[in-house]
Parts: structure tokens; sequence; C-alpha cells
């Protein structure tokens, strides 16, 4: 029971910061960018590359390639997204496209087999009888911490409420002298430093591979419906929701049946409630 | 001279909604634009702050503000309250008043500049930490106001402030904008109660199919045969 208890906070903590990065960006851009699990793969491979091969102590490597990550959101942002954001069509495309190349350019740079990302915690704690390894709680508290700041970032600041403002209406933000494009480019940066760091942290006990972009852009996408698209407080739930339903599932059925339940959850909102739980509309 | 423009045009694609409109506004003027719906007014005030492409002469102080992009207009002192309010609907009435001072970085002048929002709109003080999507119309026609005023305009654009508002609220308004303009700011307001703006506006211009029909001072159009004909329905 515990274990579940544990187990499902990581699973949810990770999906949390995928999944607030995503309806983050929609929500203020009405940008859905499928190149968001891009952001999470080049995040780990980042930390990989800069620790095992330019020998990089492990803290400084993750920031490093979270940074790059983040500029590399922000070129995504300006130069393909933006001449095309009229067009929600043409901007699923573009990110798809983005998507396919980073992993086309992962294998041919790192080839196909499982790369490691070094644990910041290699040791394993027991609570409660329950083992859990050091960098899964790590990972867990990072999350809840930098999210926490996010929130405190829009709430309390004047960049916060300009975020708030444009993703209410970029045209009376225009009116405030508030530049929505400046706006949008700080938003995907902190959406693909939040992916990368999920990334980074998640790399030790997943599979870093050049096709690991997909499963989080699926989960993102199951948790973002479920819990409103661009609503921050109804992807924190859901992904609270979607971390412990595999998890109970992996206990109690099979750890195979685990994918399901996202697309499940998917289908089932989209069927009987498109808004999503704290969504004011439906999205689509 | 304050505003300056000559020869305005705007079209949508083969629509043509503003025709070489020349207008002026001097510092510290109330100048009202009346006309009928799509007769152009809200196209006018977009055009000025630059949230609509126009042609023609748009001076702000002598200086050209065509080459400026619509958040940087506030910056060189137009505020724009727009059609329909535009308010951040999920946000409180405070947060949305200080996001209209978002390019200030004077605190102390901000925070006396709410003073005076407030001072004005005494029902905003109480209501400030209430989301604006609980207001009324009228309610939130102050937040609008108030927070294009945050911005500390030389000219303040008004369009239709007093659409869709109960008479008495309108009044108070009214009476906002004209001591908003005692204050010492420019005001340019499209309307269609041609009534309330021939009694507080100094100058009139009167927009008809996106020209210029008539222009003069209150007092002249206020008893011009058409205007009175057309506008205040008098036979």
């Amino acid at each position: 029971m515990l274990e579940i208890l544990i187990h499902g906070a990581v699973s949810s903590a990770i999906y949390a910061m995928l999944a607030v990065g995503f309806t983050l960006i929609f929500g203020v851009a009405r940008v859905l960018n499928l190149a968001h699990g891009s952001f999470y793969a080049l995040g780990a491979y980042g930390a990989y590359y800069f620790t095992s091969h330019l020998h990089m102590p492990l803290l400084p490597a993750a920031l490093l390639a979270i940074g790059l990550v983040a500029l590399f959101g922000v070129f995504v942002e300006k130069v393909l997204v933006r001449p095309m954001r009229r067009s929600q069509l043409a901007v699923l495309m573009i990110t798809l496209a983005v998507a396919l190349v980073v992993e086309q350019a992962l294998f041919l740079t790192f080839g196909s087999e499982y790369r490691n990302v070094p644990e910041f915690v290699s040791r394993k704690f027991t609570i409660g009888g329950v083992d859990v390894g050091g960098q899964r709680l790590l990972a867990l508290g990072v999350s809840v911490v930098l999210i926490g700041l996010l929130w405190l970032f829009i709430q309390r600041t004047r960049l916060g409420s300009a975020i708030l403002a444009v993703s209410q209406d970029p045209e009376a933000a225009s009116y405030m002298g508030i530049p929505s494009d400046r706006i949008f480019s700080i938003v995907m940066a902190l959406s693909a430093a939040l992916a990368a760091a999920a990334g980074v942290l998640a790399g030790p006990f997943l599979t870093v591979q050049p096709t690991m972009w997909l499963l989080p852009i699926v989960k993102a996408f199951a948790i973002v419906i479920v819990g409103g698209l661009g609503s921050i407080p109804g992807s924190i739930l859901a992904a609270l929701m979607l971390g412990y339903a595999e998890t109970i599932v992996g206990y109690t059925i099979s750890t195979s049946w685990t994918e399901i339940v996202s697309v499940a959850a998917t289908l089932l909102m989209l069927v009987f409630r498109p808004a999503g739980m704290f969504g004011k509309r439906a999205a689509f | 001279m304050l505003l300056e423009i000559r020869d305005l045009s705007v079209s949508y694609g083969k629509a043509v909604a503003l025709e070489n409109v020349s207008l002026s506004v001097a510092e510290g003027e109330f100048v009202a634009v009346l006309g009928p719906n799509g007769a152009g007014k809200s196209t006018l005030l977009k055009a000025i702050s630059r949230a609509q492409p126009s042609t023609g002469v748009l001076d702000l102080r002598g200086e050209s503000l065509q080459r400026y992009p619509a958040h940087a207009v506030v910056g060189k002192g137009i505020c724009h309250c727009p059609e329909g309010r535009r308010l951040f609907p999920e946000l409180t009435v405070l947060k949305n008043l200080l996001l209209g001072a978002y390019l200030r970085r004077d605190k102390a002048a901000v925070a006396a500049d709410l003073e005076q929002v407030y001072h004005l709109f005494p029902i905003l003080q109480e209501r400030a930490s209430q989301v604006v999507s609980t207001l009324s119309g009228g309610q939130q026609q102050m937040v609008a106001i108030g927070r294009a005023l945050m911005g500390k305009p030389a000219l303040l654009l008004l369009d239709e402030p007093s659409v869709g508002i109960a008479h008495r609220l309108k009044m108070e308004i009214f009476g906002a904008i004209k001591r908003i303009q005692r204050g010492g700011t420019a005001i340019l307001m499209a309307e269609q109660d041609a009534q309330s703006a021939l009694r507080i506006a100094d100058r009139v211009y009167v927009l008809e199919h996106g020209r210029v029909g008539r222009e003069g001072t209150s007092a002249e159009l206020a008893v011009d045969d058409y205007i009175r004909q057309a506008y205040l329905g008098v036979a």
C-alpha cells in the first residue's frame, strides 16, 4: 500500500512536470506543441552527453542541458511556430516535424541503444519498510519545488501577471504595452526547461533512447485533456490521478497494462467531457 | 498638436473601413467621434493605437506612430480603452488595474494613480480583490477606464464607454470622464450617444461610412440641423 503511495507520487511528479509546461504554452500561446516530448528527450540526452562525453560533473551538466533545451524551445517558437501560429493545424504539423527531426538526430548521433544518465542520488532509502531509490525521491522533491516556484512566479510577479493577461486576451494585453511575442518566448522557454528537467531527473530510472519522446507526449496529452487544456491546477490534479492510476494498475494487474490507462482516460474524457475537469470550454 | 491625423485610411481586404480621415486632438482637449454602427469609429481608434494597420499620417507630438507595434504605442502616451472593455476576466480588479501600469517603473507614482482611480470610482476599491467577471457591466467599464488611466496617458482613447450600461451608471461614467479631462488628460472618445457626447466634449467629428462628415465644436454641432435630425432625433 505504502509502496503504491510512494511510487504513484513519483510518477505523478514526473507527469506533472511534463504536463504543466505543455498546458502552459497552450494556455498562453494556443500552441499545441507535439515537440514537447522532444524537450524531455533532449534534456536526458544532454545530461548523458555532457557527463559521459565531456566528463562534466552532473549538476552543471544537468543545468547546462536544461538551459540549452530552453533556448532550443525559444528557437522552435520564434523561428518555426510563430510564422504559422494562426493555423492550429500548421502548428501541429511543424511541431510534429520537430519531434521527428529530433528523434532522427538523436538516432544518428547516439544510435538506438539505451543510454545511461547518471543518478544524483544512488543510495536507496527505506520509508516505512518500502525501499525507494534516492533518485526517485529527488525527482519527486524537485518537481514539487519547481511547480511551486512556477506557480508563485505566475501569481506574484509582474511578468507572471503579463503571462496571465496574454493568455486571457492577447489584444487587450497589447493595449497595456505587453509584447505578446516576447511573452510567448518566455513561456516556451519555461515549458521546455520543465520538460528537460523531467528528462534529466527521470532519465536514470527510465529508458533513454531516441523514441523516448513519444510516451511523455501521450501522457502529457492525456493529462491536459483530463485536467482541461490550459489549466495548471487541472493538469496537476490529472497528473496525480494518472500517476496513481498507472501505479495501481501496475501493482494489481500487470505493468504491461499501465500504458493503456492514459489512452483510455483520454478517450473517455473526450467522449464525456471534452473540456476536461477544469477547462472552460472544449479545446478542440 | 498632441495627435495629428491626415488622410488616414484602413481597409479590410477590399472593404474600405476608413477613407482619408483627418482629425486632430490638442493637449488636454476632449474630442468625441460620433457615428452609427459600422461607421469606422472603432477602426479609427484601433488604427491610432496601432492594433490595426493603416496608411496616412499618424503623428503624436510630431512623431510618427506608424513605425511602432501596438504594444509600443502605450509607452508613447496613448492608452486605449477598447470596445467591449476587454478586461482580463479571470483576474481581480486590482490586477487588471495594475496591468494597466505594466510599463511603468515608478512604484510611488503608480500607487498614487491607483488612489486617483479609486477616488474616481470608489466602488472599485471595495471590489479590488474580486474577479472582474463577477462585476456588473457598469463596474467593468469603470475597471476598463481605470486600467487605461493607470498607464498615465497623455491621450486616452475611449471606445463607446456607455454602451450597454444603465442610465444612472452611464451618467456617473461620463462625469468621471469629464473629471479625467480636467485633470489634464486629452480624450478621444468614440460614442453613439450623441446627446451625452455633445454635452461633455469640446469638439466633435461625425464619422459616416468611413469618412468625416461633419466637424466642429460641440456648441456648433448641437445646433446643426443635420446633426439634430440624424443624431439627436429632433425634427
